[in-house]
């Protein structure tokens, strides 16, 4: 009886949350298309699709968004990459207590903090203003997090899964590919999209390294809403919100690992 | 040193184990004859697991040696003893179904299909796994997923199994049927295996020689009878302890 009466009241809730997520949304897909959007008109007046145009061309919004993708997607391969083959070395670190303290710095740390810190290296080392320097940077942001996210992997239980399979015959290399990685997959695919996500939406570390020479989808939204063009404000804005969405469309198919609810140190 | 020297089989002589610089195991030498299960009781915290993970080349370091087939294993690392470590809890392989858990040994060396098939069928069958080919181990009993987990090191054929209480975790009804299941194919299968439990009627059911591990010391009984006879195993006070509970009290 309970639980019917409370089906109406989560069905609601779940509209509601719905629209409060939705309507943003539509609200910048018209504005990305607003021509001519007179106050107080609930529409625009006349209909262009010149935001659009111009993220096809390989020029403006088109280049700062593939820029962006190119940093977002070698920052999580590197972070990822070097998260997974460094967390069992951080798991098992005598000194494992101290790591963790300093793995977690950048949940207090920010990304200005950091780049405030990382530009007078930077500009010495020749790397402001450059990608290479904005990756780099990320990259150091995104490791710490991969770490944290990857360290439940280390724990008894996948000892215990890769000597079992050694004692069947697989070499340390077998183990790796032929249990590790498969039971790791969902943690990996989740610590890609994490990082992923941390570099794509990333502004501080782009405007403080990149120095204005490094144009990103975050930096051009922010100069398009300074300069008032709110068409192309809303063009960048809805390409800034594809891959969560993406991610979150594919979520269902990552399946849980015993590794998410066990953290390793 | 070991009463006998079997020619096949397990042999293990000065077995020392230390871990920090305690001593876990001490001087431990045993031989377990080929196509046989040594049977073995032990506390918790007494060795046992320590000695099964040193002879699989798991865990710490070890000295002394270790022989199997005539063949000195303690250099080599663990997939390349032929030593079949298998764990208290089946840690069956979450992204594979059961048949390919039992077949995993086996697309290790490369085999084809059919070959695996010729291996892996006949196990399947042995085990009673017949129908559960293509499920999930997370779906499984706690019995299905031991009798995998057997078919799993059966199938590439050790040359010694070492059982870690296998069966700790499972009821009563089950762990029975399962000690059963292991004396069959154990002995059809020609197995050599060492048994590690902490239940003494387990121990008795399953072993064909017995030896108990105490404090990092191993000792091994020429026989069932002299195991029985050693009040330190606690047979007779079992025995006691049945008597005098099938007696009805007296009412005065």
């Amino acid at each position: 009886m309970r639980a019917e009466r409370a089906r109406p009241l989560r069905r609601s809730a779940t509209l509601a949350l719905t629209a409060a997520f939705l309507a943003p949304v539509a609200l910048l897909l018209v504005w990305s298309f607003a021509g001519r959007w007179p106050w107080p008109a609930p529409l625009p007046s006349r209909w262009r699709a010149s935001a659009w145009i111009d993220l096809a061309g390989t020029g403006g919004l088109g280049a700062a968004a593939l820029r962006s993708l190119g940093i977002a997607t070698t920052v999580a391969f590197a972070a990822t990459g070097l998260g997974f083959v460094t967390c069992r070395s951080a798991a098992e670190a005598r000194s494992r207590d101290v790591l963790r303290l300093l793995l977690h710095l950048p949940f207090a740390l920010s990304p200005v903090v950091l780049g405030v810190g990382l530009e007078y290296s930077f500009l010495r080392a020749g790397l402001a203003g450059r990608t290479a320097g904005v990756v780099l940077a990320q990259g150091m942001l995104a490791y710490a997090y991969a770490l944290i996210l990857l360290s439940g992997l280390w724990n008894a239980r996948t000892r215990a899964y890769l000597e079992g399979a050694a004692t069947l015959g697989a070499a340390p290399r077998q183990g790796w590919v032929l249990v590790l990685l498969p039971i790791a997959r969902p943690l990996l695919v989740l610590c890609f999209v994490q990082t992923f996500l941390i570099s794509w939406f990333d502004y501080a570390l782009v405007l403080l390294i990149g120095g204005g020479r490094v144009v990103t989808l975050t930096t051009s939204l922010y100069q398009f809403l300074l300069s008032g063009d709110l068409r192309l404000a809303a063009a960048s804005a809805l390409l800034l919100l594809l891959p969560p969405l993406v991610a979150l469309a594919a979520h269902r198919h990552l399946r849980p690992t015993a590794f998410a609810a066990d953290p390793g140190f | 040193m070991p009463d006998r020297a079997p020619s096949r089989g397990l042999r293990v002589t000065g077995l020392a184990v230390s871990r920090g610089g305690r001593a876990i195991l001490r001087g431990v030498d045993f031989a377990v004859e080929h196509r046989s299960t040594l049977a073995m009781i032990g506390a918790s915290g007494s060795g046992k697991t320590t000695l099964l993970r040193a002879l699989a080349g798991l865990g710490d370091v070890a000295e002394g040696g270790i022989e199997v087939d005539r063949r000195r294993v303690d250099r080599l690392p663990a997939h390349r003893r032929g030593i079949v470590y298998l764990n208290q809890e089946p840690l069956l392989f979450p992204h594979l179904d059961v048949r390919d858990n039992v077949a995993f040994g086996l697309r290790l060396r490369r085999w084809d299909a059919a070959r695996i098939a010729a291996v892996v069928d006949p196990l399947i069958a042995a085990l009673g796994l017949q129908g559960l080919d293509a499920r999930d181990p997370a779906t499984l009993s706690g019995g299905e997923r031991q009798r995998v987990a057997f078919g799993r090191a059966l199938a590439v054929e050790p040359a010694v199994l070492l059982l870690d209480e296998p069966f700790a975790s499972l009821d009563p009804a089950t762990r029975l049927s399962m000690q059963t299941l292991f004396r069959q194919v154990a002995g059809s299968r020609g197995i050599t295996a060492i048994f590690v439990t902490h239940d003494l009627k387990e121990c008795l059911r399953v072993g064909d020689r017995f030896a108990a591990i105490r404090d990092g010391a191993c000792r091994l009984y020429a026989d069932r009878a002299a195991f029985c006879a050693d009040p330190a195993n606690g047979v007779a006070d079992e025995v006691a302890f049945w008597e005098a509970a099938a007696t009805p009290p007296r009412r005065d």
